[in-house]
């Protein structure tokens, strides 16, 4: 009996959404885009022949949720990317991203058909921009130099150069510290000297080793810090 | 009629069930996961009797035994690093469920090292706009400061104490610290104290 209603009762959804498809005019999709971890202005977001500009959400940490301004046809294809992204095999590189942030669409991809799914929900994530820190270490050769940027994202370890004895040269090795986000601070220590040699920080943005990743360090040729200078001796 | 349909299902079902648990071993599934924050031996995991410890560089884990599709996997800390309070403090992330590929890709466990005091004791800091780092933890610090709380730090971790911005009038050296430069390892007593000395 039960069965005998339900029946009747799922073809004629199905008739409904029949309809809904084929009956006056083809359905249309908007477009709804989320995107998580904005903090500055700057994201275009294209699809279309659209644009969309995303701004931060009004209080920090939120999702901001953007919707295009035409709804697209069922069967039309769509790709959200950032407006004048290069895409090759639907990863796109560059366009108008925010200030300082990078934004790539996760975890799902952001192209597809109307239709494919029942609703289109794009979703953006957005990090902060990293960049590097680093520079040279000059005289070292003894072992076991340690370097850290205080308690941030682990200790670098130095080896002296080598010959083609095994013999340390003393000639300057390129130090590549971890990378720093924007508008972070960072401070270059010895953490642990090599042996039979002390090592001091000079560079960074105020001389001994430290400052912060800045607009100027990231208009900066490369971009970052680049003039660290740990001198052993 | 209906009878036949189920009794070919059921066959089928049992046909792949069977396939796919060809492989040796009690079962063709190894289970496995992502480990995050643990620095150290001492991690050790346990499903159904068998107990794993988590070796460098930390990262992973795969335990020894696979287990078969629908198999029931239940993974619990057993004990963790010195560096990490309880047990509670390392979570499995859907650590309990019948193994298929989806349930055994999804595992992870994650610790919360335990944090330390790092203060900065200061002496004779007369001029304002000191500016105290320790790498991206920032903290200014007012004239006439005797000590300053930096931000806690990882047991077992490094810090480093440096000078970002010198007061005005005066010129402030960092030292102390495991390293006597302000830099070393955080120990595992409650509190590690730099010292910074301005003239």
């Amino acid at each position: 009996m039960k069965f005998s209603l339900a029946r009747p009762a799922l073809a004629c959804a199905v008739l409904a959404t029949l309809a809904a498809c084929g009956g006056g005019g083809k359905a249309t999709f908007p477009i709804n885009v989320t995107v998580a971890g904005l903090q500055y202005p700057g994201l275009v977001l294209s699809t279309n022949g659209q644009d969309l500009a995303v701004n931060p959400p009004a209080k920090a940490g939120d999702d901001v949720t953007a919707t295009f301004p035409n709804e697209i046809e069922y069967g039309q294809t769509y790709e959200v990317v950032p407006k004048g992204a290069v895409v090759t095999n639907h990863v796109a590189v560059g366009g108008s991203q925010p200030k300082h942030q990078q934004c790539s669409a996760t975890p799902f991809p952001a192209y597809g058909t109307a239709g494919q799914l029942a609703k289109i929900s794009i979703r953006f994530a957005c990090a902060i921009q990293t960049y590097p820190l680093g520079g040279k270490v000059v005289g070292l050769t003894g072992t076991g130099l340690v370097l850290a940027n205080g308690s941030t994202t682990g200790t670098i370890s130095v080896p002296p150069a080598l010959d083609a004895n095994q013999k340390p040269t003393g000639a300057d090795v390129t130090l590549t510290m971890n990378q720093v986000p924007y508008n972070t601070t960072y401070g270059v220590t010895v953490l642990t000297q090599p042996t039979g040699q002390t090592c001091t920080v000079a560079g960074g943005a105020n001389g001994t080793g430290g400052g912060t990743m800045d607009d100027a360090a990231e208009a900066a040729t490369p971009q970052g810090v680049s003039n660290l200078v740990v001198t052993c001796k | 009629m209906k009878s036949s349909i189920l009794r070919a299902g059921v066959v089928a079902l049992a046909c792949a069930l069977g396939l796919s648990a060809c492989g040796g071993g009690s079962g063709d599934l190894y289970l496995t996961g992502a480990v995050y924050n643990v620095t150290k031996d001492g991690l050790v995991l346990t499903n159904n009797g068998e107990d794993l410890a988590v070796t460098t560089p930390y990262t992973s884990f795969q335990f020894s035994n696979r287990i078969s599709t629908d198999d029931q996997f239940d993974i619990k800390v057993k004990s963790v690093p010195s560096n990490v309070a309880s047990v509670d403090d390392c979570k499995v992330n859907n650590g309990k469920a019948r193994a298929n590929y989806y349930t055994i890709a999804q595992i992870n466990v994650t610790c919360t090292i335990r944090k330390r005091a790092l203060t900065a004791s200061i002496n004779n800091l007369t001029g304002s706009g000191l500016v105290l780092i320790n790498g991206s933890d920032k903290q200014t610090v007012p004239a006439g400061t005797k000590t300053w709380p930096m931000a806690p730090v990882n047991e077992d971790g490094a810090y480093g104490v440096t000078v970002l911005t010198q007061p005005t009038g005066q010129t402030c050296t960092v030292s102390g610290g495991s390293s006597g430069n302000g830099a070393g390892i955080m120990g595992a007593v409650e509190t590690t104290t730099v010292t910074v000395t301005c003239a």
